[in-house]
């Protein structure tokens, strides 16, 4: 019928009056239960109030009399069932809406023009600088006005894209066995590590190298793997693409985690540790960006959209992680050119090992601190 | 007001399909300023003692109060320190007010073994008739008495007293004056209708999901995704939201995990969790359409002390990544489109509500800006970081709009002051509990609230 984005509001809500009142003459029997919006004025402890309300067919009279103005009326929803209370019709509501949060705005009658993502180089350095203005519509623009930073860090983000996505979906696997210590995920996790970062930006510079910190420029720690990927491992960017057409229905971002694992291996067990809380105050923001990114070099034909909301519910992500991860890990071996035999062996031990870490961490953590 | 000119195409959506219909874009923001630098705070040490807080605030306010206290009673009047006080001299004195309360909680007298005090339970008001009024100044302080209503004032707020010390060591007050409004800022506001809808106390995460549907109907109503088409081109007109605090409910306040033993509360999930997810998606949908100030509430994982901190946008990943969404401080001040917004998520008068016989949220907030001070209240019973510089609440420009989240209802005042002042009042109501927020008009600062109910206001008539 329609393409999806075609349909407005208004000729919805004409589309559903106009099938109301034909079901109506055609007197099927079947009884429809129509809900209407309201909207319009009334006076209520002496200021003119504006009320929206949501009422059922029979007390859109009453309602309609209780308002001094009214300024819209149209049809809400509609049910074979009479609804007893509201909460179907918000339930039914959250869901669709839930699937479709990012299409939200193509289906509203208010366009705007200063809503636009944030680009991927502007958002992991927000903190450190100031939020450009959103009155600005062109991205590009904003970019632009931070000077060198922004023009080295797409830069980067070519070179490093595939390194990069390694070193964020290795952590994904390790993530699950947290998992299962429920312990904070990302919300509560950035409000009770607030101080911890700064730490680990500490240890994560000494560990880098002086390559890396030469590159650091406000010591913003979604930089670090992105350079320190670069510097260490090009290869692995290289290994990906040949991997890419062994794996047939895989994800994009599922499959460079497999190269990432193998990133991973090369660093130290408390330098995954460490860096696991890390990444996960900066995954859900930054996985989303990257995955766009990625499906764009890859020219995959997914809809770039249906791919984003799946990222802010990375928990169920990791949960299926490590399955396709395992089978990765074999269809890969055959494929990568490097630290391969190792790596296998290295990958089972490590999700294995995490699990030891996170008791160990509290050892070692009592032993230092 | 909102939307009264959509009325006539008010039944227009009760029709067959017709000619494809409009979009509206929405009104762009035409000047944004963020003015809340001093409320934001860089590096903080927490190892000063609060005494300098008080200092400042004295020495800050104390020229102004001067300048009032000289064009209210004279030219002629003399202006004494406590320490330079002559018995039976009528004479006028700046200092800061402390009001010595009973009933006020105490931590000492909590812990105190001697009086093996049980912990009192939080009250409403811990006003008591036994109150008393002491002035203090940077060296001195003396019980005042006479022409000054003890219940209604709070300790913190500075003020000038007229009259003289009396024989047994008190001061008898003939008549107190405070700063008044601060002197006005120039007025640039627009010339058509623009609309800034200020809501509060979302309270997401609560047991209850009766306001739930509410807060969709806000969502869709703002994003232009409810209404005829009237109603949406009034809706296009409103150029931002801004959420005063309290987003999320109480209830995710649950302190379990202290309580509880820690194999108990391993695998459970802090309840701010499932509710930050929620008002990410909410402010997902309303980014998308409009520019949103978020400011932090009570409630909200940020933290406690006054001013609080924005909060941090990992939690808020999918919302974020628009640049529409301003994660803001508590208390909080702008420019947008020439027009000076300043308030707060509600905490600074709640306070002063506690500790004052005012009952009125709006009588209270009007009585701040006469005072000078957002809240006098901070840091003796209200959490406040320990400014040493300088104090950041005292108001030294007038704003256009001043309001204060989470009251109990919608109240809205346009004050005049004697400067040629034009405040618009608003106390801005808690959302969870009565559906209503609040659509400022810049043009001509007026307020109207807007209400979203369901099925349960039928049921009640």
């Amino acid at each position: 019928l329609f393409p999806f984005w075609w349909l407005t509001l208004v000729s919805l809500c004409r589309m559903l009056y106009d099938y109301v009142e034909r079901k109506r003459k055609e007197n099927s029997g079947a009884q429809l239960h129509v809900t209407y919006l309201v909207a319009g004025n009334v006076l209520q402890n002496g200021y003119v109030c504006h009320k929206v309300a949501v009422v059922r067919e029979d007390k859109l009279e009453a309602m309609k009399s209780k308002l001094s103005t009214i300024t819209s009326v149209h049809v809400y929803s509609i049910q074979k069932a009479l609804l007893k209370d509201s909460s179907p019709l918000y339930n039914t509501d959250y869901d669709i809406v839930k699937s479709n949060l990012q299409h939200c705005s193509k289906f509203s009658a208010i366009h705007c023009a200063a809503a636009v993502p944030r680009t991927p180089p502007d958002a992991p350095r927000a903190p450190t600088q100031n939020p450009q203005s959103q009155r600005d519509p062109s991205a590009a623009s904003v970019v632009n006005g931070h000077g060198p930073p922004a023009a080295k860090a797409p830069l980067q983000q070519q070179r490093g894209i595939m390194g990069m996505f390694a070193a964020k979906a290795a952590s994904k696997p390790q993530d699950t066995p947290k998992e299962t210590k429920a312990e904070a995920k990302e919300a509560p996790g950035v409000s009770t590590t607030s101080s911890k970062p700064s730490i680990k930006n500490n240890i994560m510079n000494n560990f880098f190298g002086k390559a890396a910190m030469n590159k650091l420029k406000a010591n913003s720690v979604p930089e670090q793997p992105k350079e320190e990927k670069e510097v260490v491992k090009p290869s692995v960017a290289v290994a990906e693409p040949e991997s890419s057409p062994n794996i047939v229905a895989e994800k994009p971002g599922k499959k460079t985690e497999s190269a990432r694992i193998q990133q991973k291996d090369k660093r130290s067990k408390m330098k995954r540790v460490d860096r696991s809380d890390d990444e996960e105050e900066r995954d859900p923001e930054n996985v989303k960006k990257k995955r766009k990114r990625i499906k764009q070099l890859q020219s995959d034909s997914s809809d770039e959209e249906a791919d984003v909301p799946p990222s802010p519910t990375p928990e169920e992500e990791r949960a299926p992680s490590p399955p396709p991860v395992p089978a990765l890990k074999t269809e890969l071996e055959p494929a990568s050119t490097e630290g391969s035999a190792g790596g296998r062996k290295r990958k089972r031990k490590r999700v294995l090992k995490s699990k030891m870490f996170i008791d160990e961490e509290e050892g070692c953590m009592g032993k230092t601190g | 007001m909102f939307s009264e000119q959509a009325a006539p195409m008010a039944q227009g959506l009760l029709a067959p399909p017709s000619a494809e219909p409009s979009t509206f874009p929405r009104v762009p923001v035409l000047g944004y300023l963020d003015c809340s630098q001093p409320f934001q705070l860089g590096e903080r040490s927490f190892s000063r003692q609060y005494a300098h807080i008080y200092a400042v605030r004295l020495a800050g306010m104390r020229p102004g109060l001067e300048r009032c206290a000289r064009s209210q009673w004279g030219n002629d009047i003399v202006l004494r320190k406590l320490s330079e006080l002559q018995a039976g001299e009528k004479c006028c004195v700046v200092g800061t007010l402390f009001k010595a309360m009973q009933l006020q909680p105490s931590i000492l007298q909590e812990i105190s073994e001697e009086h093996n005090l049980v912990p009192q339970p939080p009250l409403p008001k811990y006003i008591q008739p036994s109150d008393e009024l002491i002035l203090e100044d940077e060296l001195q302080r003396i019980k005042l008495e006479g022409a000054i209503d003890v219940q209604r004032l709070v300790t913190g707020a500075i003020l000038a007293v007229y009259g003289s010390e009396q024989d047994d060591g008190r001061f008898l007050v003939e008549d107190h004056c405070f700063a008044n409004l601060p002197p006005p800022l120039p007025w640039n506001g627009p010339s058509s209708d623009r609309f800034v809808l200020l809501a509060s106390g979302l309270g997401l995460g609560s047991v209850s999901g009766e306001a739930l549907l509410s807060t969709q109907l806000l969502v869709d109503v703002v994003t232009g995704q409810l209404g005829a088409e009237g109603e949406q081109s009034c809706a296009a007109h409103i150029i931002r939201v801004i959420l005063a605090g309290n987003l999320l409910s109480q209830n995710t306040q649950s302190r379990d995990t202290i309580n509880k033993a820690k194999y108990l509360t391993k695998k459970t999930q802090a309840a701010s969790v499932e509710a930050v997810k929620m008002l990410d998606e909410i402010l997902l949908q309303l980014c998308m359409s409009v520019p949103v100030d978020v400011m932090p509430g009570e409630f909200d994982p940020t933290n406690y002390t006054l001013p609080q901190q924005p909060l941090h946008r990992c939690m808020l990943p999918l919302a974020s990544a628009y640049t529409t969404l301003r994660l803001v401080t508590n208390p909080y001040q702008a420019n947008l489109d020439g027009v000076r917004f300043l308030g707060t998520s509600g905490q600074n008068i709640s306070d002063i509500f506690k500790y004052s016989s005012m009952d009125n949220y709006l009588e209270i907030l009007e009585w701040t800006l006469q005072a000078g001070h957002i809240s006098p209240t901070a840091p003796d019973t209200l959490g406040c970081y320990p400014f040493y510089k300088s104090d950041p609440f005292i108001l030294t420009e007038c704003p256009h709009v001043y309001f204060c989240g989470n009251a109990p209802h919608f109240e809205s005042k346009l004050l005049q002051g004697k400067e040629g002042q034009r405040v618009l009042l608003v106390t801005v109501p808690d959302f969870s509990a009565t559906q209503t927020a609040c659509l400022v008009n810049l043009r001509d600062l007026t307020c109207q609230p807007i209400t979203f109910s369901g099925f349960e206001a039928d049921n009640e008539d």
